[in-house]
């Protein structure tokens, strides 16, 4: 277990992460779109968003890959199924924290359920497990984060 | 004046704060809130049964005659009781939140004796989930509560008597004299803790929600005729704007019947792509850009799922589905069945990429432009509708009946084509395919031509090979449908007025749609024929109609669907979004003048 397998496995696994609820938002299961979503934070520009949102969505990939690390480390365990465990919670964790409730409400253009007359946000809030996004953005979320945790316990592991 | 527990649709007023919205009638009882936003089910649902919906009534005991106004300017209504004893004045607004910790939904009632000493009365009788889910009332700490299942509601009431409690509801009574202001508060909790607040920061959030309001209206920038409904309906607006995603609902309630007695029964608490084209017009005439991004922006995100096919409507989240159930209530008068969620949203209606399109346009030039995604998106909607303009859809009225090739849907895909080339030469949206949508558009066209006018009737017909007229077809006028039509586009809007009008009102259609019964006048259609006629530089008549419709709104300028071709009464879903809007662009229209 090193830092290097951490940075490895949080690129690959951000990007497949990525790729994966992208084509996810082609196929018509879900507007889940976090690079947009991270994005329009600093940016009310969509193409300029999506951009942003990628190099920002590839800096939260390689913190969260520290944090398994860290996690990993403390527990004096690691492998891609401890990983694919952890992506499990993860993706748990965006659905109903950190997407849920904390990015509405540190996001400067996303509303929230509490959101009343005097604003008037550019971005609707997520919901529970993102359900306002479609149906299946649960389904696509926890298992793209799952493969996210299976590639950056691997590569931890191999480190 | 209620009969059998109703009053007429014409006594309600809306208060809301940009999360739901209630209705309270003249005689001092609120008898429609949905929590915690429009489209959750009822907790306040007497409108559609008086015995089992649910009502908070505030009213002096002995009998009473009612004046009511909002404050200036404000969604914020008051209601004046005069009685031989004494006059009183209720205060009615829902809450904006305040910087510190506030109730997530808040409404305030506020008494205020005038002269003399009114004996007043009050009962809270909560209904939960649309009446199906009776409460649970008991004293949490020292505020009565009522809850029911995840949803929670305070009573604090402050000089307004001792709170009785009873297994299904709440009451007091108390005398309102000058000098004495009694404060009731319903504060709400969805799956949270109960916030009580004080009475002290009860006064202070009415006061800045009073300004508010009064800071948004001085906002707006219309400065035309008949300026005091402009501004009533653009509040009217304001409140079905759902302001944590900016998705607008066509009206604040559900089912309240096109018939009294009638099947016509529909839930309008969604967004609907059609109202997207008035929708943004109207914002930007009003100068309300914020709430022109936000919708826009909402609309865009609410249609990628299905992208870059529409579906007809959207939940007020962004969600697509929307399916349609009946409720166990005795509905309004009688008029069942109590529907909630609307199958239209599975229907397939081709004038909705006409009004996107539309939208867009209206967007990209107050707006500067279009990013390169959106413009992309916009193209491929573009070529799907070369693709689907000639199969039948349910039209704009969303018949029941089987498909049909409408002409308003087809002078609609016309429109989305002739915007998508406007957008290309402005260079907003890829142009490669810019050669195909002109084809397609003048293909429109020449079928409609051929096929949909009518010379029996000396009009555009509702489609092919028919004899009835449509309102529906006055927005070819509005929509800028090919000027070299002119005369034939002033022949319909006469045949309309001809075959539909009532005096100042017009029936939608007078076909199938695959429905018993009938229905009153469409108030929106009205207000299309003044702006056809002052788009036809016929200022004056539509000056005339326009004063005659202004004259149909209830005592406080807001309006429901549909009105009784002969009574007058109110029909259908209020506050209407599509007729707000619709008098908005009418006077917008008409300010603007003979045009060159």
């Amino acid at each position: 277990m090193n830092v290097w397998g951490a940075v490895a496995g949080g690129f690959v696994g951000t990007l497949v992460l990525t790729t994966a609820l992208s084509t996810a938002g082609e196929l018509g299961l879900t507007r889940m779109d976090l690079p947009f979503l991270l994005g329009t934070i600093v940016t009310a520009d969509r193409a300029r968003a999506k951009a942003l949102g990628y190099i920002m969505h590839f800096v939260v990939g390689l913190l969260f890959a520290m944090v398994y690390l860290g996690i990993f480390s403390a527990i004096g365990r690691s492998g891609w199924w401890l990983g694919a465990a952890f992506g499990l919670a993860h993706g748990l964790f965006a659905g109903t924290a950190l997407v849920n409730v904390l990015l509405p409400v540190i996001h400067p253009r996303m509303g929230t359920p509490s959101s009343a007359a005097a604003e008037r946000p550019l971005l609707e809030p997520p919901g529970f497990m993102m359900l306002n996004y479609g149906r299946r953005t649960p389904l696509a979320t926890i298992l793209a984060h799952v493969a996210y945790g299976t590639i950056v316990g691997g590569f931890i592991s191999l480190g | 004046m209620r009969a059998g527990g109703y009053t007429p649709l014409r006594e309600y007023a809306a208060v809301g704060d940009g999360r739901t919205v209630a209705l309270i009638a003249s005689d001092g009882s609120l008898d429609w809130l949905c929590l915690p936003d429009l489209d959750s089910p009822s907790a306040f649902g007497a409108i559609l049964d008086a015995e089992k919906g649910g009502s908070f009534s505030l009213a002096p005991e002995p009998p009473f005659t009612t004046t009511r106004r909002y404050l200036p300017d404000t969604n914020v209504l008051e209601t004046t009781f005069a009685t031989e004893q004494g006059a009183v004045r209720v205060t009615d607004a829902m809450l904006l939140p305040s910087s510190g910790l506030s109730p997530s939904r808040e409404l305030a009632r506020r008494v205020e004796g005038l002269a003399g000493s009114v004996p007043m009365r009050w009962r809270v009788e909560p209904r939960f989930q649309y009446g199906g889910r009776g409460p649970r009332i008991a004293r949490h700490g020292s505020r009565p509560v009522a809850t029911g299942g995840n949803d929670a509601l305070a009573v604090s009431s402050w000089g307004a008597g001792d709170p009785v409690l009873d297994k299904s509801s709440i009451s007091g009574c108390f005398a309102a004299a000058p000098g004495h202001v009694a404060m009731l508060v319903l504060s709400a909790a969805h799956q949270e803790p109960l916030v009580f607040p004080s009475r002290t920061e009860v006064e202070v959030r009415l006061q800045e929600t009073i300004a508010f309001w009064r800071q948004w209206t001085a906002d707006r920038t219309y400065a035309g005729p008949w300026r005091d409904a402009v501004i009533r309906s653009a509040l009217a607006l304001k409140l079905l704007i759902h302001s944590p995603s900016g998705a607008i609902a066509a009206a604040a309630t559900a089912s309240l019947p096109e018939q009294i007695g009638g099947e016509r029964n529909w839930d309008y608490r969604f967004c609907w792509v059609r109202d997207s084209a008035f929708t943004l017009h109207a914002l930007m005439q009003l100068g309300c850009p914020r709430e022109g991004d936000s919708f826009f922006w909402w609309l865009l995100h609410a249609s990628q799922l299905t992208h870059p096919r529409l579906r007809v409507l959207y939940r007020l989240n962004g969600g697509e589905r929307a399916p349609e159930s009946t409720l166990r209530l005795a509905g309004y008068r009688g008029s069942i069945p109590v529907r909630v969620g609307n199958g239209a949203a599975g229907q397939e209606q081709l004038d909705i990429y006409g009004d996107l399109m539309q939208s867009a346009w209206t967007y990209s030039v107050a707006a500067g432009g279009l990013d390169s995604d959106t413009g992309r998106r916009l193209a491929q909607i573009a070529d799907l509708v070369c693709e689907l303009w000639r199969q039948p859809d349910s039209g704009i009225w969303e018949v029941r009946s089987e498909p049909l090739h409408f002409t308003h849907s087809k002078i609609m895909c016309w429109v989305a084509l002739d915007r998508a080339v406007r957008l290309a030469e402005d260079g907003q949206i890829p142009p490669a395919h810019a050669a195909n949508w002109r084809a397609q558009a003048e293909a429109i066209c020449a079928f409609v031509d051929e096929r949909c006018w009518s010379e029996e009737v000396r009009s555009y017909v509702r489609s092919p090979d028919s004899r009835e007229v449509d309102a529906s077809l006055l927005l070819g006028a509005l929509m800028d449908y090919p000027a070299r039509r002119d005369p034939l586009m002033t022949a319909t809007i006469a045949a309309i007025r001809r075959e539909l009008g009532h005096g100042p009102l017009l029936d939608r259609y007078a076909g199938e749609d695959g429905l018993a019964g009938g229905e009153g006048a469409f108030l929106c259609c009205s207000f299309w024929l003044v702006d056809a006629l002052a788009r036809a530089r016929r200022i004056d008549e539509a000056t005339e109609l326009m004063e005659q419709l202004l004259a149909l709104a209830n005592d406080v300028g807001l309006y429901s669907e549909e009105v009784d071709q002969d009574s007058g009464e109110f029909l259908g879903n209020l506050p209407q979004g599509l007729v707000h809007l619709a008098l908005i662009n009418a006077a917008v229209s008409v300010s603007k003048g003979p045009r060159a």
